[in-house]
């Protein structure tokens, strides 16, 4: 498929300089001393990164955050190939990585999909991987801890058919972490996976790619929820492969002041009858930006397609950014593609309504920022996990606003 | 109780209250009725505090206490309760959430601690009883996907819970059928006692078949131009604004 250049130059370098604002801060901070760049750390030579800086503007035609952000980077973090560091997996049950021997047979890595950029060659390149096949019924856990320099980690998980677990998987900490997630599912496999982006500042630092391979009336589900992060991008790639299959991505993001959460999402269509659902909400605090980029390809045998994409964000302050960019490529006939966007501010006429009951504006105001990511947080579907992400959200956005 | 002296509003400079005066007693039911655009909406929104309305002259006092300063959250404490004529959709914040924080943040304001959960969940499911509403409704989002009459039922509850001084109802029978309008009016009356007012804005006369006021007045033109008994909203229904307007 021929890209299509619309860079939108405007934003490439307002989000640059931001950038480099905030590693500026990062350094000043001296939260991670510099420089630290290690050659013997190294896992991609200076040649790669040069190719990847040159490159990544070809292979996307829009990305709100610039990857040659790492250039600034390099001059203060070090470069490691030590994985993320498991702190603790005592929340679900734990589950062991595949030996050597029995990665040769994980479904998960013939799935592998050819990279669409230069960052997701890069992260499949990582030395760093954890390989696991799940069972029916099983709770694969990590809580990891951000090392306080950048490091990066692969794990891939396949599932067999009609196998159901769950992933969760929450991160913590400063500094940088690069995650490359690939997901096989076999035929009636459902898998619901939970990312939580929690207990960071604004020297914190997550990228997260996401790929997955769904076949025959195979499922997954997504929650991402962010709370305390300098930046984060995640990026999400599925694959209906199968008849039947479907996807139902969610996110709600709490975006502090001078953050950046950027999501770019592609759910691929590849069969007849699938389905798939993208519910996104960014809460913007002043100075903060929030990047959504999703698009749905429909491939051409794709009929009977069903897809909806949605993202809201509610900007807490004229200072706050949201783009918003949805996208539908479709090549079939016989589909049903929507998508809504919506940005704006607080309806005065909802606070209005909460103060004339006595609540004060203050604490009216923190009702309504919570009930806009209420939506996103009633698609859970485990009460615990429920009520402790809204208690999270609803302390973030307490002691900030 | 209150007293309204002489009132001027205007809304993006153009004057829509002209000279509008009224005292209310404990205990009183007024009813205002007027033609469309007589200002019946400026002055419900005036007395709640609602912004975008600019007071040019005259005051409005609520027990002794010069109601215009006051923040919409402190008349509310104060004992002032408009019920809205649109109510608003709030998705994501249940009833209850809701309604915990309005009595807790009164409560506050009487400088009492907030309600334990079985207290208020029992102040909930009382007055739930008593308008006969369902008290599954309590777990829903506030208004959302309410019908019109289930919405003003919503409103006329959450005066039941907070237990206002002063009542202000404006154009709750819009948009209600016969029988929803019953259900409201009932509740209303089950609500009236010698220490609460209320103020009836409206179009029209059906709803004060169910609620029988003490007074009515007829707002046209930012003023209130005739004051009488309950017979005068019949006189209205029966002649219409016209001729009381414009008198040969």
């Amino acid at each position: 498929m021929a890209s299509t250049l619309t860079q939108d130059k405007l934003s490439l370098e307002a989000g640059a300089s931001h950038l480099t604002n905030l590693f500026r801060a990062l350094r000043d901070a001296q939260v991670i001393p510099s420089p630290l760049r290690s050659k013997s750390h190294q896992w991609v030579s200076d040649a790669d990164l040069l190719t990847l800086f040159t490159e990544q503007a070809l292979k996307e035609d829009w990305k709100y955050t610039p990857m040659d952000f790492f250039r600034y980077a390099w001059d203060y973090v070090p470069f490691q190939t030590e994985p993320l560091h498991i702190a603790s997996q005592s929340a679900f049950s734990s589950k062991s990585p595949l030996s050597l021997a029995e990665v040769e047979r994980i479904e998960a890595l013939r799935s592998f999909p050819e990279p669409l950029s230069p960052w997701e060659a890069l992260l499949s390149g990582i030395p760093a991987q954890l390989h696991y096949r799940l069972v029916d019924g099983e709770r694969l856990a990590f809580t990891l801890r951000n090392p306080g320099s950048l490091s990066a980690q692969l794990i891939t998980v396949s599932l067999p058919a009609h196998a159901e677990a769950e992933i969760g998987f929450s991160i913590k900490g400063e500094g940088f972490s690069l995650l490359r997630f690939h997901l096989h599912l076999g035929e009636g496999a459902q898998l619901r996976l939970y990312y939580l982006s929690e207990d960071g500042s604004e020297s914190t630092y997550r990228y997260l790619i996401l790929t997955s391979y769904l076949e025959k009336n195979a499922s997954i589900a997504t929650y991402d929820f962010t709370t305390e992060v300098g930046w984060k991008r995640s990026e999400y790639r599925v694959r209906l492969a199968g008849e039947g299959a479907s996807a139902h991505l969610h996110g709600a993001a709490y975006v502090r002041e001078h953050a950046l959460v950027d999501t770019a999402i592609r759910v691929e269509h590849f069969a007849p009858h699938t389905e798939s659902n993208q519910l996104f909400k960014s809460l913007v605090q002043a100075k903060g930006r929030s990047a959504f980029q999703g698009r749905i390809f429909v491939d051409r045998v794709a009929q009977k397609t069903n897809a909806y994409q949605s993202h809201k964000a509610l900007l807490i302050a004229p200072t706050a950014v949201a783009y918003s960019r949805p996208q539908l490529e479709i090549f079939a006939d016989d589909v049903r593609c929507t998508h809504g966007v919506t940005t704006g501010f607080l309806q005065g006429d909802m606070l209005m309504y909460l103060r004339a009951r006595g609540i004060p504006e203050p604490t009216a105001r923190q009702m309504l920022y919570r009930a806009f990511l209420t939506e996103v947080v009633e698609k859970v579907p485990e009460v615990s996990l429920r009520s402790w992400i809204d208690n999270r959200l609803s302390d973030v956005i307490g002691a900030q606003s | 109780m209150l007293s309204i002296d002489n009132l001027h509003v205007s809304v993006e400079g153009r004057p829509i209250l002209k000279g509008l005066s009224l005292a209310v007693k404990p205990g009183e039911v007024h009813a205002i009725m007027g033609p469309n655009g007589a200002g019946k909406s400026t002055l419900a929104s005036v007395l709640a505090g609602r912004e975008g309305y600019e007071v040019i002259e005259g005051e409005v006092v609520f027990e002794g206490q010069n109601l215009l300063e006051m923040a919409p959250e402190e008349r509310s404490h104060a004992g002032v309760f408009l019920a809205f004529q649109y109510p608003v959709e709030i998705p994501g914040v249940s009833m209850i959430q809701f309604l915990r924080a309005a009595l807790n943040a009164h409560r506050a304001a009487k400088g009492l601690e907030p309600l334990d959960t079985s207290d208020l969940m029992a102040l909930l499911r009382e007055k739930a009883a008593l308008l006969k509403l369902d008290p599954s409704f309590l777990s829903r989002s506030v208004n959302e996907g309410f019908s019109g009459g289930e919405r003003k039922r919503a409103e006329i509850f959450q005066m039941a819970v907070l237990d206002p001084k002063l009542v202000i109802m404006d154009e709750t029978d819009s948009g209600l059928d016969i029988d929803a309008l019953r259900v409201v009016s009932e509740a209303v009356n089950a609500l009236r006692s010698p220490g609460r007012a209320f103020v009836i804005i409206t179009h029209y006369y059906r709803i004060l078949q169910y609620i029988r006021p003490d007074f009515v007045h007829i707002l046209a033109d930012g003023r209130i131009v005739r004051s009488g008994g309950a017979e005068l909203a019949l006189e209205l229904e029966e002649k219409g604004y016209e001729p009381l307007l414009n008198p040969a």
